[in-house]
């Protein structure tokens, strides 16, 4: 069946210039030497010194990144444990609501997350004394919260399309339960919790919303001050940020699709 | 499954499930639904001046007596006032535009990658998520330098001589629609492409073999069948846009009032934890629906799977 | 019909004193409302190569699960070499099966793959490289041993797999449809090596399958299964020659039936009357009452051509040749008789154009008493 593709493939193309020429733009003018965005006055890497040296700025990157990597590190634990048990532990009482408490997160509008979080620890703070105060710790539990949930989804369909019998097998061969899980299980599916990992990452970095609501005095997270930033108008420092997330994911992406294509090439040559 | 036993593997078993269902269970029953409970509580209290600045639910009074204090007044302010009305009725309609909008753009995406050669898929695929891992509020903000009256679009269009006065966009509803679709647009395509990659390619050579010519193939074979991806997308776009605070701020005006944006205000600005939480609480309720909807469609794929 | 393979020395069932190696006593799994298997007993002795046959669905698998551990009964008891393994889990287990899909482990090779069993019972590095040669060898796939399982054919790794279910010396090894996802050729030669192996290693086996070829070829009993319930036990030939029951006759191979009631018992023949109306002489060993309702069965290739018909022969009927199935080495004929379909099958000593058989030609068939079987439920 030959059918003329071109008008698809036409709107195709107009579909990623939507999603990229955005960003490209983005990118062209974090070289700009002018203030202004519309004018191009030279090339120049001044924004980026600039950058280099906002110490409030950088001061809350690094403290992003340190809550990112917590969060993304038990979210990983706690979605691998919820998956295990929507795929292993089959029609157990209260699945519905368990399935619930997984999939609302993910659909949940920003706003109630963070409000109801934040007025959580403020009961938690009147009612038990913890937590005391409001910053790393909260804005941690408030993203592994719905973190989870992400990881649980990617985690659980890995699992589903698992072999279960591979599991049986170990076990028939004299695996007990605890070695089945680490000889066998958490190796096929490592790529899914590495992708779960990113993911949970990626999302508690991007948060601006939920973390307004729950961080308190002297924890601003870096999406609060490019937020704050932004608010003032364009600024070619925000110009220069995008373009390192960008280039930093982009590597992080061709570094990945690299070492999997060598690593099912040299599988495919032996 | 088997009915609980008490044999000595039921009791290994016991210690995997109280492990696996128990922690996560445990962990969002604190952190995701207690939450939302406390939210309904204190949408039913009044602001006062302290900390916390509500008034609690019940209090033991001297004499023993529990006093349970019950304030409907800030549903009633929700209802009365007009403002908070259209910003219910235009988040609504922001989130239907966007997710038809995103569908209209979105299918034929998806459709082209489910279609394209093997090889081609996963590339195709991997461009359409690249940009959502790149920063959510700085995507939104780069069309703030677009749409700007002195900026990039007006300049293009003004020098190629479509227009001659600049257009106003940014800070309309027009910017919200762009800065919604263009975020969101993933989410749409995503669950659309799982869906139409799996469709059976043999389905639609069956059609032309019984004599259907390709647009009405497409029409009674492909679209019905891929119908659970399209609620599925639809669901991932328009619930999380109905309370959606940041693209509203920085893209929207004063004409586009939008719920997550005057619940933000409510709460950062005025100060007022009831009458925000009762936002939450009427937001909540409105998104129960299509939840709801989301989840039978996502629990039946499973049992067909 | 392929016949048995010679297994000679090997009928322990008959000895009223063997004990036996795998004793199943009165297990019973329920699935919620489903009952997988019900309320059922069977003995297994020792170098056996049983297989429990059936139909999808019967329970055959969940029966071979429940010997490896894998699930528990909801009532009943297990016994292995006279141990009590009913709640014993896999892992403890002098048991290693065989698995349908292979399961074999795909992020490690195939020597990791026949090392991990001998891993897990802590066995020195010597003793284990040992091992896996000794398997590689006896299944002759040493040149794989780097390789992943992605990188195997479907014969090589029905190999390995069965490599590295031997390799820990089990008493007794479980097999999932063994030659299942094997193509039929392939399949064929694969039957004799497993019961080579089997009797080179002295293990008994276990197999589940739902081709009765398959059962009919390699084992010493089988157990024909059905809605959780054993229907027969018995060797292959006795399972096709004399049928218990109509669910086995029917079953394994294609079988007449004549209905009929008992209308005269002398020494060890009855004579049946059946609805075709004449009657039937058969040879049979268990005292009937006269009058008791009956089946006749006997098989197509029982069934002969008949030079002398009478009107009133016994074990003799007339019919016309409705249709012709040519199978090259035989042919199958279906004859309608008195509106009952008759199905015989002739051996072609000569070629087809020279067949005497053709279309809606009345023949005359007959078959001896001692080749039928009376059937009574």
């Amino acid at each position: 069946m030959r059918r003329r593709r071109w008008p698809l493939l036409s709107l195709l193309a107009f579909g990623y210039a939507f999603l990229y020429v955005p960003i490209l733009l983005l990118i062209v003018y974090s070289f700009n030497e002018s203030r202004l965005v519309t004018v191009w006055s030279g090339f120049s890497i001044k924004w980026y010194r600039e950058l280099l040296h906002n110490q409030q700025l950088l001061e809350a990157a690094w403290l992003s990144v340190r809550i990112a990597a917590v969060n993304a590190t038990l979210a990983v634990v706690l979605g691998t444990l919820a998956a295990n048990a929507l795929v292993r532990h089959g029609r157990f009482r209260g699945r519905n609501a368990f399935e619930l408490l997984l999939t609302a997160p993910l659909v949940m509008p920003d706003v109630i997350i963070g409000l109801s979080m934040l007025l959580l620890f403020v009961a938690m703070q009147h009612g038990l004394g913890w937590p005391d105060g409001r910053g790393f710790t909260t804005i941690a539990i408030a993203h592994i919260t719905f973190s989870t949930a992400y990881v649980a989804v990617v985690v659980r369909t890995r699992l589903a399309q698992m072999d279960a019998s591979l599991e049986e097998a170990a076990m028939d061969l004299g695996a007990r339960p605890l070695t089945v899980y680490l000889r066998i299980t958490l190796p096929l599916i490592a790529p899914a919790l590495l992708s779960g990992w990113l993911l949970a990452f990626t999302l508690s970095l991007d948060d601006l919303v939920i973390a307004s609501f729950v961080s308190g005095p002297g924890s601003t997270t870096l999406p609060m001050v490019v937020y704050s930033s932004v608010r003032m108008g364009v600024s070619p420092q925000i110009n220069a940020l995008a373009t390192l997330i960008v280039a930093v994911v982009t590597l992080a992406v061709i570094i990945a699709g690299v070492t999997s294509l060598r690593g099912s090439r040299t599988q495919r040559r032996r | 499954m088997p009915a609980p036993q008490d044999n000595p593997p039921a009791r290994r078993q016991r210690l995997s499930r109280v492990v696996n269902i128990g922690l996560p269970y445990l962990w969002l029953g604190v952190f995701f639904l207690l939450p939302l409970l406390i939210v309904l509580q204190i949408s039913v209290a009044e602001p006062r001046l302290g900390q916390p600045p509500y008034t609690p639910l019940w209090e033991w009074l001297e004499s023993g007596v529990l006093q349970i204090q019950v304030n409907l007044q800030n549903f009633m302010l929700v209802w009365e006032d007009s403002i908070y009305l259209t910003a219910f009725l235009n988040s609504l309609w922001v989130a239907l535009v966007c997710t038809l909008l995103c569908l209209l753009i979105g299918y034929p995406m998806a459709y082209a990658i489910a279609t394209a050669p093997p090889r081609w898929r996963i590339p195709l695929l991997m461009l359409v998520i690249l940009p959502f891992w790149t920063s959510f509020l700085i995507r939104v903000y780069a069309w703030i330098g677009i749409l700007k009256t002195n900026g990039l679009l007006n300049h293009l269009l003004l020098a190629l001589g479509v227009i001659d006065t600049p257009l106003n966009i940014l800070h309309t509803q027009t910017a919200v629609y762009i800065g919604v679709v263009y975020s969101y647009l993933p989410f749409m395509i995503l669950p659309l492409y799982a869906n139409l990659s799996r469709l059976d390619p043999t389905l639609l050579e069956a059609a032309a073999d019984l004599g259907c010519r390709p647009l009405r193939a497409f029409v009674r074979v492909t679209l019905p069948l891929s119908l659970a991806g399209i609620v599925a997308g639809s669901m991932l776009v328009f619930i999380p846009v109905v309370g959606e605070f940041v693209i509203p701020d920085l893209l929207g005006g004063p004409e586009t009032l939008m719920v997550g944006k005057l619940l933000w205000t409510e709460f950062f600005g005025n100060k007022d934890w009831p009458l925000a939480a009762a936002l939450a609480i009427v937001l909540l309720g409105l998104l129960v629906v299509p939840f709801v909807l989301m989840q039978r469609l996502e629990r039946r794929m499973e049992d067909s799977a | 019909m392929p016949i048995a393979l010679d297994r000679r020395n090997l009928d322990t069932w008959q000895d009223p004193k063997a004990t036996p190696y795998v004793r199943i006593e009165r297990v019973s799994k329920r699935f919620g409302e489903h009952h997988a298997v019900e309320d059922l007993s069977l003995d297994i002795f020792k170098g056996e190569f049983f297989s429990l046959l059936g139909s999808s669905g019967c329970g055959k698998s969940t029966l071979l699960r429940m010997l490896a551990g894998l699930e528990y009964p909801t009532a009943g008891r297990i016994y292995i070499d006279g141990v009590d393994v009913t709640d014993v889990p896999p892992y403890s287990r002098p048991v290693n099966m065989m698995f349908q899909s292979y399961a074999l482990f795909p992020h490690m090779t195939v020597a990791q793959n026949i090392e991990f069993g001998l891993k897990q019972e802590r066995l020195g590095r010597g003793e284990r490289a040992e091992r896996v040669d000794e398997m590689l060898e006896l299944l002759r796939i040493a040149e794989l041993r780097r390789r992943k399982p992605e990188q195997l054919s479907g014969g090589q790794r029905q190999r390995v797999a069965l490599a590295r279910s031997l390799a820990k010396h089990p008493k007794l090894l479980l097999l999932d449809e063994p030659l299942g996802a094997l193509d039929k050729r392939l399949r064929e030669n694969t039957q004799f090596e497993l019961v080579n192996l089997q009797e080179r290693l002295g293990i008994t086996f276990i197999t589940v399958t739902h081709d009765q070829e398959e059962a009919m070829t390699m084992s010493t009993r089988i157990a024909v299964m059905d809605a959780g319930q054993i229907m027969q036990v018995d060797t292959p030939t006795a399972i096709y020659e004399y049928p218990s029951c109509r669910f086995v006759a029917e079953f394994i191979g294609s079988i007449n039936q004549f209905e009929g009631k008992v209308v005269e018992s002398d020494g060890d023949q009855l004579l049946i009357e059946t609805r075709l109306g004449r009657p039937m002489r058969v040879r049979n060993f268990h005292p009937l009452a006269l009058g008791t309702p009956v089946t006749l069965a006997v098989r197509p290739e029982k069934m002969r051509l008949c030079l002398d018909y009478r009107e009133d022969g016994v074990n003799q009927l007339r019919g016309v040749v409705e249709d012709i199935a040519y199978l090259g080495d035989v042919s199958i004929y279906r004859l309608r008789v008195e509106g009952q379909r008759v199905e015989m099958t002739l051996t072609n000593t000569q070629p087809r154009t020279e067949q005497v058989l053709t279309w809606d030609q009345e023949v005359a068939i007959e078959w001896s008493p001692t080749s039928a079987v009376v059937l009574t439920e």
